[in-house]
């Protein structure tokens, strides 16, 4: 049985990967086939302004996804470490944003956005902070902030469950001998819970980067074409399949491949070296 | 950890912004899918009485708005875009689940040439991103023909979730004792009766969780039915939904409806995989 399948897998990943990586040298629009061009898509991607700026765009959405994340991934953990009663409707609870489909969460939040008369803006302004009604999308920080909000509220789950199962691994016992010293609940986290979570903490940077960098479906419902919050996944989707640029389409992908590889590396790499 | 009250206040706080953050988004949504757009737009969160008239109009393919004569095209594709997002999603599960289960079983009691190999670029290709594949893939699929096919479509979701399943199910395979296996062996049974009848049974909470997961996953999938299913007879309702907005705006409890229908299926698959999420992770009794 492992054989047809193999044969699959062989057909639709590693043909694609290897016939991408021969289209990314060759100058290919729909249609229109043209000669090898060495590495010009990998330079005119690079050299394109409009990469940069997805490029930068990426980085705010992963790094304000990836520390909120964190920091609900923790909190949720702890407060699920121990037993209580009415903890598995909790944990469904925990883990229904993960099983909703993206596009879904996002027309969820889009009730919260909503300029006219989402709940953000009628709590604001009912509380004065605001004098008007803000349209949030409309500005690229507001944007890039709330659709990395939406983001990870599907990822939060997987997170949790990550970093519970780190807390799993640590024995009970060294929180005895360090109550009995006279460590306090923050004592104990800082310098017992925090430096035996790092591996699993690793685990959820790297988990949380990799999603992130490959955001799109959020993106996509809304703010859509709004080009002040393109990504590089929704550079590259209009680059292949609205300019129908493939060569370039697949350069780009490939480029983008590689830097989440890179950062699935260096985290690896940092862990190993902390632990030395 | 002995607790002081300190800490099961803060405990106790932040379970409850687990639930806000967690079910108050889709608490949001039902309120407003069953509000009228008055009501919306007047900013009143709680309905004075039960609207289901964006309900109506998605299931009966237009309902109210076919007193008008007219229905809208997004709206009377609805029931057939559920209806592909089911099959689809039922015919990959299934086929999924006749390769995980068997060729994760093969990978961690059978020894054959070339286990390794087939087992290692299988799972690696767990850690190439869909976006590295998805070009050429387009490419070879519009030669043959099988883009906005369901077959199209089923060949790619399997290949792209079954390296998951596979090591999902290897792993669970690779827990069982193999001593009950010998036993049954040893006892006459034939290679597959042993499978069948010792195997299978134990493997019944990781085939649970299995099914779970790629349905979850094939769901929700949105970039690849984007590319490969853009005919009526393929669009799933995750694509068809995205059309909805923007043009229904100004119809929020109808987008609202359309949202919670299709988190219906997801949302009991979440609470059967809640249970064997508590089962994974060691030393649970809440």
């Amino acid at each position: 049985m492992g054989s047809p399948l193999f044969l699959v897998i062989v057909a639709l990943v590693f043909i694609p990967l290897l016939l991408g990586l021969r289209l990314s040298m060759q100058k290919y629009s729909y249609g229109i086939p043209g000669g090898f061009i060495g590495l010009q898509n990998y330079v005119s991607v690079l050299r394109d302004p409009a990469t940069l700026t997805a490029a930068v765009h990426t980085a705010g959405y992963m790094i304000v996804a990836v520390v909120l994340e964190l920091v609900l991934g923790v909190c949720f953990a702890l407060a699920l470490n121990e037993p209580f009663r009415g903890r598995g409707m909790v944990m469904a609870a925990l883990i229904l944003p993960w099983a909703l489909p993206s596009v879904v969460s996002s027309i969820l939040w889009l009730r919260i956005f909503n300029p006219d008369n989402g709940l953000l803006n009628t709590v604001l302004l009912r509380a004065h902070i605001l004098a008007e009604p803000k349209v949030w999308f409309s500005s690229r920080g507001w944007a890039i902030v709330f659709i990395a909000l939406v983001h990870s509220w599907g990822v939060v789950p997987l997170i949790t469950l990550i970093i519970m199962a780190g807390l799993q691994g640590i024995e009970d016992q060294i929180y005895d001998a360090a109550a009995v010293e006279g460590a306090s609940a923050w004592q104990q986290f800082r310098y017992l819970t925090a430096p035996l979570l790092r591996p699993a903490l690793a685990v959820a940077l790297t988990t949380g980067t990799v999603i992130a960098i490959a955001i799109f479906d959020e993106i996509y419902v809304l703010t859509g074409y709004q080009l002040n919050t393109f990504s590089l996944m929704m550079q590259a989707y209009q680059t292949t399949f609205t300019k129908l640029q493939f060569g370039k389409g697949a350069a780009f992908a490939y480029l983008v491949t590689l830097a989440t590889g890179l950062f699935a590396i260096g985290y690896v790499w940092s862990l190993r070296r902390s632990e030395q | 950890m002995r607790t002081s009250r300190g800490v099961r206040i803060v405990r106790a706080v932040t379970i409850a912004v687990l639930l806000v953050w967690s079910l108050g988004p889709i608490l949001l949504g039902v309120l407003t899918s069953i509000s009228t757009q008055a009501e919306v737009q007047a900013g009143q969160w709680l309905p004075t009485s039960m609207n289901l008239s964006g309900y109506r109009a998605l299931l009966t393919s237009g309902g109210a708005a076919t007193t008008s004569g007219f229905v809208p095209s997004e709206i009377a594709a609805f029931g057939r875009a559920m209806l592909n997002s089911v099959v689809i999603t039922l015919e990959t599960t299934a086929v999924l689940l006749v390769l995980a289960v068997t060729a994760g079983y093969a990978f961690s009691r059978l020894r054959f040439p070339g286990r390794r190999v087939m087992f290692g670029s299988l799972v690696a290709t767990l850690i190439v991103p869909a976006l590295a594949v998805i070009v050429p893939l387009w490419r070879v699929m519009a030669n043959l023909h099988l883009i906005g096919t369901q077959g199209g479509l089923l060949l790619i979701y399997v290949s792209a979730n079954a390296p998951l399943a596979v090591w999902l199910m290897y792993v669970h395979a690779r827990e069982l004792p193999i001593s009950v296996e010998e036993a049954a062996l040893s006892d006459g049974c034939t290679r597959f009766q042993a499978f069948r009848l010792v195997v299978l049974p134990q493997l019944r909470g990781g085939i649970a969780a299995v099914a779970a997961i790629m349905a979850l996953s094939v769901w929700g999938e949105f970039f690849i039915p984007l590319l490969f299913a853009p005919t009526a007879a393929t669009k799933p309702v995750t694509v068809l939904i995205t059309e909805f907005v923007g043009k229904y705006t100004t119809n929020q409890p109808l987008l609202a409806a359309a949202g919670i229908l299709m988190l219906v299926p997801p949302a009991l698959l979440a609470i059967v995989l809640s249970r064997q999420i508590r089962g994974l992770l060691s030393g649970w009794s809440g």
